[in-house]
């Protein structure tokens, strides 16, 4: 996966353009340190997904 | 979209099982997939992964597996039917990856020895792939007593298969432009 700043908008780090927002999933199976990070409603963390629109490189981060 | 960007899709051999017959049938997918225009393919054979059994999931991430899961448009994967199942190896291999098969196509070869052509191993590998976010297609294709289909050498004996391989992976390419047009353009937002 393409790394990526951590920011409002995704920017892949290749190409340095903005990346697209395409999915969330939930996480249930978390670290401990991200325990506390998990939303109550839903069980679990969520991951969103992001990809590239020029080079089709993908990342995700927690949201 | 960059059209100029060819699709990946590679074929994952689902099987380490010696005298595999499955070994045929990724070839020849691989071999119809690499005569398709902008495609490129690739065989993972997962006997050959050198991932660890003293763990599971993400931990065991393979790099160049990983690398080419990421990059990857859409996955064929093709697998015998064991006890009317996967292999646990193909699992284990599917598990070490999460973020890399999102929102990406894959189509699912099924091969036996008996009549039904894996159709029971490709039911229970589709709730596994949604689960993982592969996106199914509705076309699969069945190797029906895979020993009269091809020789011992791999050579294949029964062209009707071509059609249907034929069939299958137009349905896959589809799927795989339409996600990657969705992935790089179409927000969730």
């Amino acid at each position: 996966m393409a790394a990526v700043d951590n920011a409002d908008k995704m920017i892949c780090s290749h190409c340095k353009v903005e990346m697209n927002h395409h999915c969330d999933k939930i996480v249930y199976n978390v670290d401990a340190q991200d325990a506390g990070k998990t939303d109550p409603s839903l069980g679990g963390i969520i991951e969103e997904f992001h990809t590239c629109p020029k080079c089709g490189g993908g990342a995700s981060r927690h949201a | 979209m960059d059209a100029s960007r060819s699709l990946f899709i590679p074929v994952i051999l689902g099987t380490a099982r010696m005298g595999r017959m499955s070994l045929h049938a990724a070839r020849l997918v691989v071999a119809e997939l690499g005569s398709c225009a902008g495609v490129e393919t690739d065989l993972i054979d997962i006997a050959k992964l050198p991932l660890p059994t003293n763990d599971a999931g993400e931990a065991i991430k393979q790099a160049d597996f990983s690398a080419k899961m990421s990059k990857a448009d859409a996955l064929v994967v093709v697998s015998p039917e064991y006890n009317h199942g996967y292999s646990g190896l193909l699992k284990h291999v599917l598990d070490s990856c999460l973020k890399e098969y999102i929102h990406k196509a894959v189509g699912i070869v099924g091969v036996s020895a008996g009549p039904f052509g894996g159709t029971r191993v490709i039911q229970n590998l589709l709730p596994v792939m949604r689960e993982i976010g592969l996106v199914t297609i509705f076309w699969d294709v069945n190797f029906s007593i895979v020993q009269k289909v091809f020789a011992e050498d791999g050579k294949l004996l029964d062209e009707s298969y071509i059609r249907r391989i034929d069939k299958f992976l137009k349905e896959l390419i589809w799927m795989a432009k339409t996600l990657r047009q969705g992935r790089e353009h179409i927000s969730l937002d």
